[in-house]
């Protein structure tokens, strides 16, 4: 029997080790054994990758369009969550703000998450940017807070919706995730309100090395894609990753975050 | 003055914490019922548990706690089996009878017109199998017609100490249903001291004659004992007696005793310790078999309909356990 497959993931919360816990009882019976690495911050996982101590890594889509610059193309995505293929940037003001577009945030405030979040930092600034909104019409509030993860904490989407609760910001970009989590309009009424929404673009995948056998990764692969929303065993996993059912990745989904990386320069490590 | 932002910091917090870790958050001013019901919107949706609300501080649980029910063995859930004392006088006076039955002790017959519509009932429920006790059921002179009614619907036990199948209760025996009736048969050893010094002398040779006069009529038997915890390591003699007389391994029952009815010692058995088997008397519905002579394990004294009784059982036993886990998750230390 061939060794497992190490699969790499950061720890941005608790509930990691339980789920990674859950996915390598899944995959004990095989034929894909795994167990699994956690890192602190996404850097560390990419070195991970391309140094050979993980096969796969669950990165982020900055950490993919990192790893794809620091291996010139040379690794490849195996697949996502359902919901990494719709993710989507929203832009919430305070409810009644008459904000009805990209363009009314000229001479406005934004808060934005941490720098390294492609939902709440990166891609935002795309999309003023497609908008016709340089540097100069938007003053950004950043809010650096859990730098390292990709914005995976939600903390510093949070943080910015507090901004704007506190009029420190006149409106926030956030993930859907965390639009979500806050139960969009109808738990906070009269708080918040969405006045734009982005494309949807692809969010988290597992990334592998181009070299990595193709033996061991199809079995990894087929075992992965057949977990089951509707089989008792496998829901807890699949709820507390935020997925009903793992898919095969859209590599175009990414075509916008390595647009806004290359416009703004971002380092390829950080 | 309502903090608005509680629903940011229930993410922020529930997000820091591992799952089935509780976290609590401040809800500001407000109607507490409406504060109960916006956490409980934001714990519906996120798939968290709101554990309570009290003086305006919300605890949440991430995740929701497992399903106890679902944690059982499928014979284990409450409600599948159905206990019924059929009545509380008894031929002996065990010195551990557990409730608390003699040939003092008044009757209390649950009676044949409540049997056959609990039976009616438990199918409906759910309930697979029926389960009769006593006292000792040959007691009673209809015991053919409410063994009757219980196998007319569903697979039945009746507990017995085997003493009483001579004439016109040997007849009755020889009525009731082969093929739906298993017979359960008190015995306590392979030789005769220990079950005479607890159940009277002479019960032994009795019942081992029941045991032979109900296999040779065709039934089913399980053999039963009830022993002292300490005495539960030395059963290989017991088992090759038992053996002896044909009972079948699956069949050779053996219970601790439990400190219950008019029982010196044994296991303490409370309602927190005992998943609980849901029993009928004629004074209502109990928690467990072991305890249907006790009010600490009253459920209700309302016996029909049968379905709302087993519901709370089990509305109970799931609040239990989830009252343990959470003082699990409290304690986590020694």
């Amino acid at each position: 029997m061939s060794k497992p497959l190490i699969v790499g993931s950061v720890a941005y919360t608790p509930n990691v080790v339980t789920i990674w816990e859950g996915m390598r009882d899944y995959f004990a019976d095989g034929p894909a054994e795994m167990d699994f690495v956690l890192f602190s911050n996404y850097a560390r996982q990419v070195d991970a990758l391309l140094e050979g101590t993980i096969d796969i890594a669950w990165n982020t889509n900055l950490a993919w369009v990192r790893t794809v610059a620091r291996t010139d193309g040379a690794c490849r995505a195996l697949a996502m969550r359902d919901t990494d293929t719709v993710f989507r940037t929203m832009f919430v003001a305070r409810s009644g703000s008459a904000l009805g577009g990209l363009e009314n945030l000229k001479g406005k405030r934004l808060a934005l998450g941490s720098k390294d979040s492609a939902q709440a930092a990166i891609l935002p600034v795309h999309f003023l940017g497609r908008a016709g909104l340089g540097p100069d019409d938007v003053e950004l509030v950043r809010i650096n807070s859990d730098v390292g993860k990709h914005g995976d904490t939600g903390r510093s989407e949070l943080d910015a919706l507090r901004a704007v609760l506190d009029e420190h910001a006149d409106a926030a970009a956030i993930g859907i995730n965390t639009w979500e989590a806050i139960g969009r309009e109808e738990l906070m009424p009269g708080a918040f309100e969405v006045f734009w929404e982005s494309p949807t673009y692809c969010h988290c995948n597992f990334t592998v090395l181009a070299g990595l056998a193709e033996d061991r990764v199809e079995p990894w692969v087929d075992k992965l894609l057949a977990m089951d929303w509707d089989d008792p065993q496998h829901r807890p996993i699949l709820e507390m990753e935020g997925l009903r059912q793992w898919v095969s990745p859209q590599l175009d989904g990414y075509a916008s975050l390595f647009e806004a990386v290359r416009e703004q320069e971002i380092s390829i490590r950080w | 003055m309502v903090n608005q932002r509680w629903v940011l910091d229930l993410v922020e917090r529930v997000g820091a914490v591992a799952q089935g870790a509780t976290v609590t958050v401040p809800l500001g001013d407000g109607d507490p019922g409406q504060l109960v019901q916006n956490v409980g919107a934001w714990c519906a949706r996120t798939g968290n548990e709101l554990v309570e609300v009290r003086e305006n501080v919300a605890t949440v649980r991430r995740g929701r706690s497992p399903d106890p029910l679902a944690e059982l063995a499928p014979d284990q859930v409450p409600g599948t089996r159905l206990w019924m004392y059929t009545n509380f006088d008894c031929n002996l006076a065990c010195d551990y009878c557990c409730a608390r039955s003699s040939p003092q002790a008044p009757r209390r017959a649950l009676g044949i017109d409540r049997i056959r519509r609990l039976a009616g009932e438990a199918a409906d429920a759910g309930v697979i199998e029926l389960l009769l006790t006593g006292g000792e059921p040959f007691l009673l002179p209809d015991i053919d017609d409410l063994v009757a009614a219980c196998t007319a619907v569903l697979p039945t036990t009746l507990l017995t100490n085997g003493m009483l199948f001579r004439g016109r209760r040997l007849e009755a025996l020889r009525r009731m249903d082969r093929t739906r009736l298993a017979l359960q048969i008190s015995l306590d050893s392979a030789t005769p001291d220990l079950h005479d010094q607890h159940r009277g002398r002479g019960s032994w040779s009795r019942a081992v004659a029941g045991i032979r006069t109900a296999h040779a009529e065709g039934f089913r038997v399980r053999v039963a004992a009830t022993l002292p915890p300490e005495q539960t390591h030395q059963l290989e003699p017991f088992h090759t007696f038992l053996d002896s007389l044909g009972i079948a391994r699956e069949d050779q029952v053996i219970r601790a005793l439990a400190h219950r009815g008019v029982a010196e010692h044994g296991l303490e058995l409370t309602i927190e310790s005992l998943i609980p088997e849901v029993t009928i008397t004629a004074d209502g519905v109990y928690w467990h078999p072991v305890s249907a002579d006790h009010p600490d394990q009253l459920v209700t004294h309302d016996l029909f309909p049968l379905h709302a009784a087993i519901t709370e059982v089990r509305r109970r036993f799931t609040e239990h356990r989830a009252r343990a886990t959470a003082a699990a998750q409290w304690f986590p230390c020694a």
